[in-house]
């Protein structure tokens, strides 16, 4: 009942919110901050009683059999990982918006979107994961377009419809795959050998859906734009959530359902990966927009992701999944900041930026951490993220990889060429008397200290993750022998 | 058919028909009215429940078998609803009874119309459930109202016209109209194919099927929207449950050579209706043209009719189709009616000007959009996994791009609703009790819900069909 109880009562308790909001106008917030810990403490106890290996917690609600139609939930050290970001993101974004116009309908929507979340990464029914995968659009479409920036209807259209005719390929693939095997469980469809050429076929379609969720490129271009206009804590969601969904996806249900295949086309999927890196790298090298900058960083560090991915290793899997945690704790703060940056100084371009580390010296430290953890300091999450899948494909491809860590100088290259024009240097005048350049309040920092306490203790301590999925992927990686 | 059938569709229709004596005599009001033929309805929808068992009359007229009762009972809670709005909206009106009245006699047509295994009943019940709603169209008195009656009824007239030639074709060959008999006695033959185009382009009529699709959005545009709610949701799934039986029960000889035309007329008609819809500017047109692309999606599963999961989307997506469609064009009449909203200008900010029913008219535009958890999602995937099984994987595929094109002026809606700021100051007919009549809409959200996630109904239904046509 625990994983079903994380789904359905984020959903159940969402409407008290709007109707919560004409009663008093702070309970919308505490509710959701409720919901968060409620799940906080489901992850924990999850991970408490974790076995080690294997799916445990199987709940299995029968609908119809015949057509394997079943809400199967059950968790591995993998879902486990990412509900535990569900479960943190919860409640940071939910402190991040503490002081949010319309608390009702914002909170509504984040609690519609966190059931579904959590079903994502906790269903093994690949139609009912298809289910929960397509719902989250709804909020978030609702999210950008309403407390968005000024291009937010632009952005949410284009959100919403470009990310829902990916899901038709998705479902493709899906309808093939499941008329080819008449199943949807995920333990069912492990067993089965598929043709080839259908494998490919459902391979090819399926990627292409959680490849525009990742994303990758070419199919990245909906990302800038929904990151840019949506309300900074929503970006958070969309960067630590939505994007892991595509990732976890591919992982779950192509990496492990199909091995041979995953094979056949992990020089493809290494191609994308490391065009990815660099093209994102070189789009935030070019950007002056500072939050479409960490939009672009975003993107490159999904490459990373990808990239470990597509080395079909135990290494290479478990470090793209460490890296997946790593970049939700990262580019969330960033995130955060950049939209603080905006809203204090009223522009978002860098350069017209310049010194604003004289005003506030204490936000701009946290963007400075945050900033050299997106580029891989040894005692970060990111350092560690990048380095085992730099590792894990140069076991893998070879000495041809020597290229990828070039992009990592790349990277270091843009944020700090970043920080030196619009952190550092001599502050500009017009900033001097700006009223509105002041420190946050303290709810608004929470937050932020979160996700850094987060990325250093999983970035000193590594085990702390890798020990909870390690065994999993081992027993999978066996399939790619 | 089931005796406690053919007492439900007689109860509804002599209800239906005494309303307007009863309004002579005792002159009652609006919400009597809606009380009197709520208990009509409600007597009937128990009586079409509880015909699963009971004594058969009229054998080899009508069937009562799970599909008739499930469609049945949803399309008599549909018609319900709608009865329930049209009261709300035009309790004014002198002449409401009428219209109710004609409304529940189409709704006994329709019931007909989906257990009628025999030509001769067919042609009664649908002629039971069009003739009534010649007269609901002109309700308006307006000079549009008249052209959309006028071509309504010509293009009526001309679909049972061109009926009736294909059945005098089979009647001609086999020297019966029962379906039982026919399935027996025909074979694969050019002038049986010759009368399923002339029996397929009559129902391609009722159901706005590309190339006969042009009197619809004239005539949904043209009536008041409670008319074409009926329309356009109760009385095109009756239809589609209609046609499936006829292709099913009656010539599945064509199997062999249709499937082709149908997948092109499927695909032409799904791209026709969701690239037009993108260029209307009125509500009314845009759902008007979704309805013919939802036509499309249901030939789709028509078009792979030799496997057995082609009646499963067949019924599930009739099923979704007439929550949605006509819970859809209910909420357009609301917001007709209360704000005078026509075009997509006059939606801006109406999500915050009607919350509650904003967000009923998005749950239901999502539903039409495929989006989960609603049924449209689910039938959906029924329908293409139909085709795909058919070997049509193209037609899938352009059903499914379809889909994902059709969002655009879906969620196009939901933007100017909730994204944009209003425009529209005030009410034109501002109710006090306006927030009763989200209760017939709500109930509509919630079955097309439940529908979604809990399949078990329908594919039971449907399998025992599918069982029953021979698959």
């Amino acid at each position: 009942m625990v994983l079903l109880s994380m789904i359905l009562l984020p959903v159940l308790v969402a409407p008290f919110a709007w109707i919560g909001e004409k009663v008093n106008r702070d309970f919308p917030k505490y509710l959701s901050l409720a919901v968060g810990i409620f799940l906080a403490f489901c992850t924990a106890y999850l991970i408490v009683k974790y076995p080690g290996n294997g799916f445990a917690f199987e709940e299995f609600y029968r609908i119809y059999p015949p057509f394997d139609f079943n809400l199967h939930l059950a968790v591995d050290g993998i879902s486990l990982v990412l509900i535990a970001i569900v479960a943190f993101l919860a409640i940071t974004v939910t402190l991040s918006s503490w002081h949010v116009e319309r608390p009702g309908a914002y909170f509504f929507l984040i609690l519609i979107f966190l059931g579904p979340m959590v079903g994502v990464f906790v269903s093994l029914n690949l139609i009912w994961f298809f289910i929960f995968w397509e719902f989250t659009l709804v909020p978030m479409f609702f999210h950008i377009g309403i407390w968005g920036a000024e291009n937010r209807i632009y952005a949410a259209m284009k959100f919403f419809i470009y990310t829902h005719l990916a899901s038709i390929f998705l479902l493709l693939g899906i309808i093939i795959l499941y008329l080819s095997t008449h199943t949807f469980e995920f333990g069912k469809l492990l067993n089965i050998h598929l043709d080839p050429s259908v494998a490919k076929l459902v391979w090819i379609l399926m990627f292409i859906g959680f490849a525009v969720k990742m994303p990758v490129v070419p199919f990245h271009t909906w990302l800038p734009d929904a990151h840019v206009q949506a309300p900074s804590p929503i970006s958070v969601f969309l960067a630590g959530l939505l994007l892991k969904m595509g990732a976890y996806g591919l992982l779950r249900w192509e990496i492990f359902l199909f091995p041979q295949t995953s094979k056949f086309f992990a020089p493809l999927m290494a191609f994308i990966a490391v065009l990815t890196i660099f093209y994102a790298g070189f789009r935030a090298l070019a950007e002056d927009h500072i939050k479409r900058m960490v939009a672009y960083s975003s993107i490159n560090h999904m490459g990373f992701v990808l990239l470990g991915l597509s080395a079909l290793t135990a290494a290479g899997i478990s470090a793209a999944v460490y890296e997946m945690v790593g970049h939700a704790l990262v580019i969330s703060l960033l995130f955060m900041i950049a939209g603080y940056v905006h809203h204090k100084t009223h522009t978002w371009y860098i350069s017209e930026l310049g010194g604003i580390m004289k005003k506030i010296p204490g936000l701009m430290t946290m963007f400075v951490i945050g900033v050299l953890a997106a580029v891989g300091l040894p005692g970060t999450a990111g350092f560690v993220g990048e380095l085992t899948v730099m590792l894990a494909a140069f076991d893998y491809y070879g000495w041809i990889m020597v290229i990828v860590p070039l992009a990592s100088a790349l990277g270091a290259g843009f944020f700090m060429w970043m920080l030196q024009r619009a952190v550092f240097g001599p502050l500009r005048e017009e900033f001097k008397n700006l009223a509105t350049l002041k420190e946050l309040p303290l709810v608004e920092n929470i937050p932020l200290a979160m996700y850094i306490a987060a990325f250093i203790i999983v970035g000193v301590v590594p085990a702390i993750v890798f020990n909870l999925y390690n065994p999993v992927i081992n027993t999978f990686a066996q399939l790619f022998q | 058919m089931n005796i406690n059938y053919l007492a439900a569709t007689m109860v509804l229709a002599l209800t239906g028909a005494f309303l307007p004596v009863i309004n002579r005599l005792f002159r009652i009001s609006g919400i009597q009215g809606a009380l009197i033929s709520s208990i009509g309805y409600i007597v009937s929808l128990f009586l079409v429940l509880i015909s699963g068992e009971g004594r058969s009359v009229l054998k080899g007229f009508f069937t009562t078998d799970p599909v008739s009762i499930l469609v049945g009972a949803l399309v008599l809670v549909s018609s319900w609803m709608v009865m329930l709005v049209i009261y709300w909206i035009t309790e004014k009106d002198k002449f409401v009874n009428e219209l109710i009245s004609a409304l529940m006699i189409s709704t006994a047509g329709a019931l007909l119309l989906i257990s009628a295994d025999n030509f001769i009943s067919l042609i009664i019940a649908m002629e039971l459930m069009t003739m009534p709603t010649y007269l609901m169209v002109l309700f308006a008195f307006d000079d549009k109202s008249f052209e959309a009656g006028v071509k309504y009824f010509f293009n009526g007239a001309l679909a049972v016209g061109l009926m009736l030639f294909g059945i005098s074709l089979l009647y001609g060959m086999t020297g019966s109209f029962e379906f039982s008999a026919l399935v027996k006695n025909l074979f694969a033959d050019p002038l049986v194919a010759l009368a399923a185009v002339f029996i397929f382009a009559g129902f391609g009529f009722k159901i706005t099927a590309f190339p006969f699709h042009f009197w619809g959005p004239d005539v949904y545009d043209g009536t008041c929207p409670g008319v074409a709610a009926l329309l356009t949701g109760i009385s095109k799934s009756a239809a589609f449950i209609g046609l499936m039986r006829v292709v099913y029960e009656a010539i599945p000889v064509i199997a062999g050579h249709f499937p082709l035309i149908l997948a092109i007329i499927a695909a032409l008609t799904m791209t026709v209706g969701n690239l037009l819809a993108l260029a209307q500017k009125r509500v009314s047109r845009i759902l008007a043209y979704s309805s013919v692309a939802h036509a499309g999606y249901t030939l789709v599963a028509f078009a792979a009719l030799s496997v057995p999961l082609s009646a499963t989307g067949i019924i599930y997506h009739s099923v979704a189709y007439v929550f949605m469609k006509t819970a859809a064009f209910l909420c357009f009449a609301v917001f007709l009616f209360v704000w005078g909203a026509r075009t997509m200008d006059d939606y801006k900010g109406l999500g915050k000007r009607e919350p509650l029913l904003a967000a009923l008219f998005l749950i239901f535009l999502l539903s039409l959009a495929g989006v989960p958890p609603m049924a449209g999602f689910i039938s959906k995937v029924f329908v293409f996994t139909a085709a795909v099984d058919a070997g049509m994987t193209w037609l899938a595929l352009v059903g499914l791009l379809n889909s994902a094109f059709s969002v655009a002026y879906y969620i196009w809606i939901a933007k100017q609703m909730y994204l944009e700021e209003p425009t529209l100051e005030r009410p034109i007919n501002d109710s006090p009790n306006k927030n009763w009549i989200l209760l017939p809409l709500a109930v509509m959200a919630i079955l097309l819900i439940i529908f979604g996630v809990w399949i078990n109904p329908v594919v039971d239904a449907s399998a025992v069909y599918a069982a029953k046509v021979g698959f």
